[in-house]
């Protein structure tokens, strides 16, 4: 059996992310499927996945996921229903995950943990029209080589609002593939990565305005410390004839040392002729005239770098709409810079 | 209080206070006229701590201890306060929970007890009344989005709710209009008291119709050049730098 050709540097979407030089193709052949411990309430259905899966564009390992999990996960919300779910990943590997949101329908999903091992996942979801997914990742720092390829299709007026708190992994990768294929359809996403150490963190969107009157918002956050490394691509596509599409585009990056890095890459190809589009993409360090402010009025300088840093952050955390569950992000990132401010 | 003794301070390598020498006892208030140039930003940044602005030669005593061996937030902890004349735009962080966070950081160094949210509030909603400070601005991003006279009402907040022994206040009147001046003088004023010193760094005058200064000096070229009382302030407003310079030298 000959191994897998995995993504490597000098392929342009994964020039950040050495996916090669982080495992071996042979392992990456021979793992097993993933499972998850699954929490669900109100008017979710979870079922095997059925034979006929939905077409959704996918990067290179998210087609690896999908023909290497010898089962997966299906998760299906009924017209009009609602219910949340929450998805701990217990068993590395590769997964394959359904969800499927159908018309006016609302989901919560969560999901948290990750194993140490290696872990690739690929996840299709519908949104039908009108529905609403409200989708918060929160993983723990640890030395797991892990690709989360998610697949996301939204008919007219879906909303789909995502946030990614990350707090490194030996090769954490991120991919979200998301067509606005109806009008008036919503993505919101945002995320946090908090980097120490030899940590990495990768998040790359690639958004298709499919058809006129969509929006998308992102807001990606980066803190680098250490010798880590945080990565944010985003490719917004807006289809010819897919006019009053409004996408908004904004990465920042903090690095607090000379060995850590990071990387963003914002990109916009635009096909249609009445949109809005901005973007913005800057990496600077801690504000000095801001900490000796602060110093000067009495906080200690790790407080006052801990507080700097989680002003930097603050945009991107309140994203998250659920009121509990940002508390919870909070206080995961309030431990992360903790650490980072020692 | 504080005894600055043949003071040298260098930035960049570029020695700008040059034997500059300040006594201040407890219940004084000073003044330091100077004008752009003279020296009057790094003496007060020097004063707070300010990475950057080095110490190379004399002697800065605070309460008969070394101030230049502290950190700035050991300075603030033993009552030392600079109302800047830039305040930094801090956005993300609320008003009221620095207020909060910096009070609080404060009692813990000096090992005194913390007050807890709702009493901060109270406290800082008292002080904020006589300063014209609103609620709504309590609740705004740190001096983010702040007219100029907010920001240096807000830095008199800090004055009042720290209670520092030893306050510098560097161009406070610096972009204010004559309405807002009473404002902030009016506080300070109030803060006026036996136990605590203060200096204030001014380019003009004007200042110190409201706030009048037990002592004047004259800083030129990283030197005190004049000292007089109260009147001083006036015979420089009359007469200029370039003639008072030309006197002393």
């Amino acid at each position: 059996m000959s191994a897998l050709a995995l993504p490597n540097r000098r392929v342009e979407d994964w020039k950040y992310t050495d996916l090669r030089n982080a495992v071996d193709a042979e392992a990456v052949e021979a793992a097993g499927t993933a499972t998850w411990s699954v929490s669900l309430s109100g008017a979710v259905e979870q079922n095997v996945l059925p034979e006929i899966m939905p077409y959704g564009r996918h990067g290179e390992m998210g087609s690896v996921a999908a023909s290497h999990a010898a089962s997966g996960l299906f998760l299906r919300v009924g017209k009009g229903e609602q219910g949340t779910a929450h998805l701990s990943l217990s068993q590395d590997g590769h997964g394959r995950v359904l969800i499927i949101v159908e018309d006016g329908a609302a989901l919560i999903l969560r999901e948290t943990a990750a194993p140490d091992g290696f872990v690739n996942v690929a996840f299709d979801v519908v949104l039908g029209n009108g529905a609403h997914l409200e989708h918060v990742r929160q993983t723990e720092r640890n030395e797991a080589v892990r690709v989360r390829d998610y697949s996301l299709r939204l008919a007219q007026s879906a909303t789909y609002r995502a946030h990614f708190a990350d707090f490194g992994a030996k090769l954490s990768r991120t991919e979200l593939h998301i067509a606005l294929e109806g009008e008036g359809a919503q993505a919101h996403l945002s995320g946090v990565s908090v980097l120490g150490e030899a940590g990495h963190a990768d998040v790359t969107t690639r958004i298709t305005h499919a058809v006129g009157n969509t929006q998308s918002t992102q807001l990606f956050k980066i803190i680098a410390g250490g010798k880590s490394r945080g990565v944010y691509q985003g490719k917004i596509s807006v289809a010819e004839g897919a006019n009053g599409s409004d996408s908004r585009q904004t990465a920042k990056g903090l690095l607090l040392g000379e060995r850590a890095e990071i990387d963003l890459k914002p990109e916009l190809e635009i096909l249609a002729d009445d949109v809005k589009c901005a973007h913005g993409a800057a990496v600077g360090d801690l504000d000095p005239e801001s900490l000796f402010y602060l110093r000067s009025r009495g906080v200690a300088e790790a407080e006052a770098r801990a507080l700097l840093m989680r002003a930097f952050l603050e945009d991107a955390v309140a994203e998250v709409a659920d009121e509990t569950i940002r508390a919870e992000v909070w206080s995961r990132v309030e431990a992360a810079l903790a650490e980072l401010s020692e | 209080m504080l005894q600055i003794d043949n003071l040298h301070v260098a930035v960049a390598g570029k020695e700008i206070l040059k034997g500059l020498s300040l006594s201040i006892a407890a219940g004084e208030v000073h003044a330091i006229m100077g004008p752009n140039g003279s020296g009057k930003s790094t003496l007060s940044y020097g004063l707070a701590g300010r990475e950057g602005y080095e110490i190379t030669g004399g002697s800065i005593r605070y309460r008969g201890e070394d101030l230049a061996a502290m950190a700035p937030e050991e300075r603030a902890a033993k009552g030392v306060f600079l109302a800047m004349q830039y305040p930094v735009e801090i956005p993300g962080v609320t008003t009221m929970n620095f207020l909060k966070t910096a009070l609080n950081a404060q009692k813990r160094a000096r090992a005194e007890k913390e007050i807890d949210a709702l009493g901060v509030l109270r406290l800082v909603r008292e002080k904020a009344k006589a300063l014209h400070i609103s609620e709504e601005m309590l609740k705004r991003a740190l001096n983010v989005g702040f007219s100029g006279g907010e920001k240096k009402r807000l830095e008199i907040l800090q004055l009042a709710l720290f209670e520092p022994a030893l306050a510098i206040l560097d161009e406070t009147d610096s972009g204010l209009d004559i309405d807002a001046l009473k404002v902030v003088a009016d506080g300070v004023n109030a803060m006026r008291s036996p136990e605590r010193a203060m200096l204030i760094i001014t380019h003009y005058q004007r200042l110190l119709n409201y706030i009048v200064p037990d002592r004047v000096h004259v800083l030129y070229a990283g030197r005190i050049i004049k000292e007089g009382g109260k009147e001083l302030a006036h015979e420089l407003e009359a007469k200029g730098y370039a003639e008072i310079i030309r006197e002393a030298a």
